[in-house]
């Protein structure tokens, strides 16, 4: 039984999904990238071969995909996150019509016909405002870890508005508004407020069309999903593991390969 | 399969070869100006568009939002550049490039006259016909005034070079459209732009060698029609070549919208050039209704068979920024893909960029 495996290597992370004939999933796994795109593609697939109880020698066709993907040797092809991730995300919701992919570095909407083909899609330039690394960089100012910031955000009373997604500027904007004692969870909304507004900016672009799944890291944040939700007037799907949504992806396009 | 890209002197061995065989060199910014009249005085023009110089102190002579061709070529200037020229001429092609000639001439003291051009915008009426052709005749006067008077025949001779150029341009964006063109579009662009700066005696073998090297079968993956001000930077084309993608068609400012014009039967010289600039394809430096500009690109796409169309836009062009949004709402009405990518001259491919390019195509495939 020949199986498929699909590699993410992404700006944060590198995540790997592997499926058999029929496109069950039968291991997955989320590794940081770090410095060496090559390593963290290998350990993310041989963790989750293990998880599958499979071994390289098994798969009969792999993708990648992801800003690394083309430094993934295993890989046979390298096709990008954005037809990744939206066949990824109309395969656990089949009625997707609109992706929106928060990743580290990237934010993209993507718009999909009822097959999960892209149709259209948008997606950020260079700089990283708006995105999951603009999170982290203000989770460590405000001394917050990533699983943190959803949480207060929700229970936040209030909110203080931040006026630059801009990475640089905005950290400074939140050191000034910790030096006046703001509570640190409406902080906190400011900022999910800020990357919300800007990604829906990019999604009303497209036109949102639904249903709409988010995928990627930042989709694990409930402050941002029900922002956006808010935001866009609409209920939003979220997978229960959205970091792999690429990886999946990537592993459907390997069997459509193959076959 | 693929041929070895040919052979194309450097724009600074070429410049010396010319003065040394005795032709006068002028520094041409973009884009639109009459070339024949030019070689015709035995000018050779050597066209400014994105000189690959890092900025230097061109940035404080303009303002921030002001596109990187006229600072590049500002940057070119001022280390000297026009220093081997014998004079520059500026177009009237947009706001920014007039700004440029007015600081050309009236402040930076330049060891080289500045000459000035201005050509009639859209909506075109028999005064603009009158006016155009009043250009031209003012030019060769200036020209004459300078560098001596024209030899007999030689405009004759010049409008003649300037129609075989256009016919085997012609030719190859011909094929190209229909498939039967097999070079990448890295050379294919190489070639072509090589007669921003080659005089024709020398650009017309090499666009006929480039055809008979070339025919042959296309690249069978997605066809795509760039649009936008020149191809720049060159990686995007070495990216879709590399992607297996056919470059269907054009509609960029320093190519097909300056180069593809039907030759005129005229049998005086100016009332041909002045036809021949009123046949040329539609561009937002000369003030062309959207409209227009949108047939124009459906034509093509039709033609080419392209699905997609990708602007590439130069921050911060501002004719072609006023057209790009409303162009690709049309076209994507017309069901064809658009993107827009905004680029910086000369800075290569960001990674971002270049995931958007490859997504595209696979969009289209
Ligand atoms: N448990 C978590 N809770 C909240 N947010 C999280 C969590 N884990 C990751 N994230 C967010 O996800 C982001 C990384 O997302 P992801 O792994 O999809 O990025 P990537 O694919 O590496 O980046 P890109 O696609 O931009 O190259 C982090 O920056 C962080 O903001
Ligand atoms: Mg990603």
């Amino acid at each position: 039984m020949p199986f498929y495996a699909g590699i993410d290597v992404g700006s944060l992370s590198s995540d790997a999904v592997i499926i058999d004939q029929e496109g069950r999933m039968l291991g997955s796994a989320i590794t940081e990238t770090g410095a060496h795109s090559t390593q963290a593609a290998e350990k993310a697939l041989d963790l989750a071969l293990a998880q599958a109880g499979l071994s390289r020698g098994d798969l009969a066709f792999s993708v990648a995909t992801g800003y690394g993907r083309v430094s993934v040797p295993m890989a046979q092809k390298t096709i990008t996150e954005i037809s990744c991730h939206g066949l990824g995300a109309h395969a656990i919701f089949p009625n997707t019509r609109t992706v929106i992919d928060i990743g580290g570095q990237d934010s993209k909407a993507i718009s999909l016909d009822e097959r999960g083909k892209v149709v259209d899609f948008v997606m950020n330039d260079k700089c990283a405002a708006g995105t999951g690394r603009f999170l982290e960089v203000m989770a460590g100012k405000l001394g917050l870890t990533l699983d943190d910031l959803g949480r207060l955000s929700l229970a936040a009373a209030g909110e203080v508005s931040i006026s630059s997604v801009c990475t640089v500027f905005a950290e400074s904007e939140v050191v000034s508004l910790v030096a006046r004692n703001h509570p640190r969870e409406q902080i906190v909304r400011g900022l999910h407020r800020a990357i919300v507004n800007r990604v829906a900016a990019m999604v009303g672009g497209l036109g949102v069309k639904e249903a709409v799944t988010m995928s990627g890291g930042v989709a694990k944040n409930a402050g941002v999903v029900a922002l956006m939700a808010e935001r866009l007037g609409i209920n939003i799907q979220v997978p229960p593991e959205p970091q792999i949504v690429g990886a999946l992806g990537a592993a459907l396009l390997a069997r459509r390969q193959a076959g | 399969m693929t041929a070895q890209p040919l052979a194309i002197p450097s724009r600074s061995h070429y410049l010396t070869a010319q003065k040394e065989r005795g032709r006068k060199v002028l520094g041409v910014f973009p884009a639109q100006y009459p070339r024949e009249i030019l070689w015709a005085h035995d000018i050779a023009p050597m066209e400014i568009w994105d000189p690959p110089l890092e900025p230097g102190s061109a940035p404080a002579h303009l303002q921030p939002y002001i596109c990187a061709v006229v600072r590049q070529g500002l940057e070119l200037v001022l280390r000297g550049g026009a220093a081997r020229l014998d004079g520059l001429l500026v177009p009237h092609t947009c706001d920014s490039l007039q700004n440029l000639a007015s600081l050309l001439n009236d402040y930076l003291e330049l060891p080289v006259p500045v000459l000035f051009f201005y050509h009639p915008k859209e909506p075109f009426r028999d005064s603009a016909r009158a006016y155009y052709r009043r250009q031209l005749t003012i030019l060769d006067q200036k020209l004459a005034a300078r560098f001596g008077p024209r030899r007999e025949g030689a405009l004759e001779q010049a409008v003649a070079w300037g129609q075989r150029v256009a016919e085997l341009a012609g030719r190859t964006y011909d094929l190209r459209a229909r498939g039967q063109l097999s070079a990448p579009a890295l050379e294919f662009y190489r070639v072509l732009r090589a007669g921003e700066f080659l005089h024709p005696e020398d650009h017309i073998p090499l666009l006929e060698e480039f055809l008979a090297v070339h025919q042959g079968p296309a690249p069978a993956g997605p066809v795509v029609l760039l649009s936008g001000v020149l191809p720049n930077p060159k990686e995007l084309l070495s990216l879709l070549d590399q992607q297996g993608a056919r470059v269907g068609h054009d509609d960029f400012l320093g190519l097909s919208r300056r180069l593809l014009f039907p030759a005129s039967q005229a049998a005086d010289p100016f009332d041909a050039l002045c036809e021949q600039y009123f046949a040329l394809p539609p561009c937002s430096t000369r003030g062309s209704a959207l409209s227009q500009r949108l047939d124009w690109l459906k034509g093509l796409a039709q033609a080419s068979g392209a699905r997609g169309v990708i602007f590439y836009v130069v921050k911060f062009c501002e004719p072609e920024l006023f057209d790009v949004p409303p162009l690709m709402a049309g076209l994507k009405e017309q069901g064809l893909a658009t993107m827009s990518l905004e680029v910086e001259l000369n800075q290569g491919v960001s990674g971002q960029i270049a995931t958007r390019v490859e997504a595209f195509l696979e969009m289209l495939s």
